[in-house]
């Protein structure tokens, strides 16, 4: 506020030569801001507005106060899909993390042209492909009689079932699908970030006697912070907002074991029409993101290195 | 060849390229059968274990493609969406990653600052009363509803004002001395400096749209005005166990382009993503 106050004396005390800025100012960033108030803002406070009605789309909306808030925490499918939500995130962040930094360790070697170009290349074009089509390959890939997964696990002596049929195993599939889909994003990111690490300070480590694990531990990592908080921050908003591989592989089933918090707002909105409901939890949605988004950046005080 | 020297660290270091070559072959898999299975003769097609190479390839799913989808039309659909949103929102992005980044004006902060804080809003959120909107305005199942909302791309403005903050300031204001506007220094002076920025966010950009299935899955209902991936889900419930390898042609068709485009942008494309996550 003080600043916004200060700003309005500055801005009357303006040269004609500074206020010759404002109007392109103001025109150039007309375009951005009149779709962003369109498509963004006004439609983040009518969903608060809405959360407060019970609506069909069709009759005259009926004002619910928090009738809507009150349902959400005793719907045992709310609850549900926001467990479901938090295993899948966190399951995520866990695989996306880990394994990527080992390939951006592994790729981040001397090794030759073409095996490098042929293993980011690899990892990559998953990243490249719609979830639409990711989602009805794997279905292929995973289907009980004739699937790739199922033929080759159970070669190897494996234990197969219909994984997505199973309410043990349909999550941990959906899990392992987007891994494939996402980590060639998270390993670019890594990779990027590891090469930023300057290479004098490992020649100084190592001079100074430290071993291979010590100057990962003590040089790459720190220095690499910054880019690991955002890899995770960015896999756990994305993973928060899953929705495309429970609507085409499993419909939120088998008995609502891969239900999403996305999921099931939009069965609610856009299937059984209570949208006063669904924007209620696609709040929950927006407060999680928020509050988790913020946790991070608090913990990050502690380890990231700025 | 260094025989003699190939020690135990060398020998360590091809063990590892190994695994790392295994791993990117299992994770091409799935593609590659992709392929193999939409180049097959339906007998061939899903024998266990699998024929990774066709004999001999057909083109004969392909052709039956458009009996199943109304196919050129999504993918006319598809292209225009994303070329209009490539377009539209390089265009918004660029004037106002100028203004915040070369312009004085009141409130040009805190305007910028909301902005950004609008990157955590979830698309969930705004769908429901965006599409009120859309209905309000008859634009629902029409191309309008997918790209007139991705017009304004936030992380682009952001993008595009960090890459024109790194720009030497010199340039534009020996333009202004010339006498020249800003629209004539952002379209001569700054954009064509900025090239391989735009480049990267509109190979991005574009990507992103062609690939999009929630936002146009929400909107679109016609087949005749779906994109390729909602005309691919459609077909899954329609083919009723109908030929499967025609529907692997289809994905493939999808797939195909936007690894292919890849391929030639690869440098660009890597930059890109490896930034957003330097920039942060």
């Amino acid at each position: 506020m003080a600043t916004a106050v200060a700003e309005l004396q500055a801005a009357k005390q303006a040269t004609p030569q500074q206020r010759r800025d404002w109007l392109p100012g103001y025109l150039f960033i007309g375009p951005a801001v009149l779709l962003f108030l369109v498509f963004v803002a006004a439609p983040l406070v009518a969903a608060f507005g809405l959360s407060l009605f019970h609506w069909d789309l069709l009759s005259t909306p009926e004002f619910a106060g928090l009738d809507n808030f009150r349902q959400l925490v005793t719907d045992e499918a709310t609850i549900r899909a926001v467990i479901n939500t938090f295993v899948f995130a966190t399951a995520s962040v866990v695989t996306h993390i880990g394994i990527g930094m080992l390939l951006a360790l592994g790729v981040h070697r001397t090794m030759t042209r073409g095996t490098k170009y042929f293993v980011r290349t690899a990892y990559f074009f998953p990243f490249l492909v719609s979830w639409a089509a990711v989602a009805l390959i794997w279905k292929y890939v995973l289907d009980p009689s004739f699937g790739l997964a199922t033929h080759y696990l159970s070669s190897l002596g494996l234990p197969v079932t219909n994984w997505l049929a199973s309410p043990t195993w349909a999550l941990p599939t959906l899990i392992v699908v987007d891994w494939w889909h996402t980590i060639g994003y998270t390993f670019i990111i890594l990779l990027a970030g590891l090469q930023t690490v300057p290479a004098q300070l490992h020649e100084a480590a190592r001079v100074d006697g430290a071993n291979a694990w010590w100057r990962f531990w003590s040089v790459t990592l720190p220095v690499m912070s910054p880019t690991i908080f955002f890899a995770t921050v960015i896999t756990f908003i994305g993973a928060f907002q899953i929705f495309d591989p429970m609507l085409i592989m499993t419909n939120g089933g088998p008995d609502g074991a891969t239900q999403s918090i996305v999921m099931y707002t939009y069965e609610k909105g856009f299937q059984s029409f209570e949208v006063g409901y669904a924007a209620a939890l696609s709040l929950v949605l927006f407060l999680v993101i928020m509050i988790a988004t913020g946790l991070q950046f608090r913990l990050s005080r502690r380890w990231v290195h700025q | 060849m260094n025989g003699p020297a190939l020690n135990g660290v060398a020998l360590k270091g091809r063990l590892l390229d190994l695994v790392l070559v295994l791993g990117g072959l299992l994770m091409i898999a799935p593609l590659v059968w992709l392929i193999v299975t939409a180049l097959s003769q339906p007998i061939d097609a899903f024998q266990l274990p699998p024929r990774w190479i066709p004999r001999p390839p057909t083109l004969e799913n392909f052709q039956q493609v458009p009996d199943l989808i109304p196919f050129a039309r999504m993918a006319w659909n598809s292209l225009q969406i994303a070329l209009i949103t490539t377009a539209g929102s390089l265009l918004t992005s660029a004037l106002a990653a100028y203004a915040f980044s070369r312009l004085r004006f009141p409130g040009r902060d805190q305007i910028f600052l909301v902005l950004l804080a609008a990157l955590v809003v979830p698309v969930q959120l705004t769908v429901v009363p965006v599409f009120i909107l859309m209905r309000w305005l008859h634009l629902v199942d029409t191309s309008v509803a997918i790209w007139l909302p991705a017009l304004v791309n936030v992380f682009g403005i952001f993008f595009l004002r960090q890459y024109i903050a790194s720009i030497p300031r010199e340039l534009d204001e020996a333009a202004i001395m010339d006498g020249a506007g800003h629209f004539w220094i952002l379209f001569r002076v700054i954009l064509p400096l900025a090239r391989p920025g735009l480049t990267a966010l509109g190979i991005f950009v574009f990507e992103a749209s062609w690939n999009n299935f929630f936002w146009p899955y929400i909107f679109l209902s016609s087949p005749e005005k779906m994109t390729l991936p909602v005309g691919l889900v459609s077909l899954q419930g329609a083919m009723g166990g109908g030929p499967a390898v025609v529907l692997f042609a289809a994905i493939t068709l999808v797939v195909l382009p936007i690894l292919v485009l890849f391929l030639i942008f690869q440098r660009s494309f890597i930059a890109s993503i490896a930034s957003t996550g330097l920039r942060a």
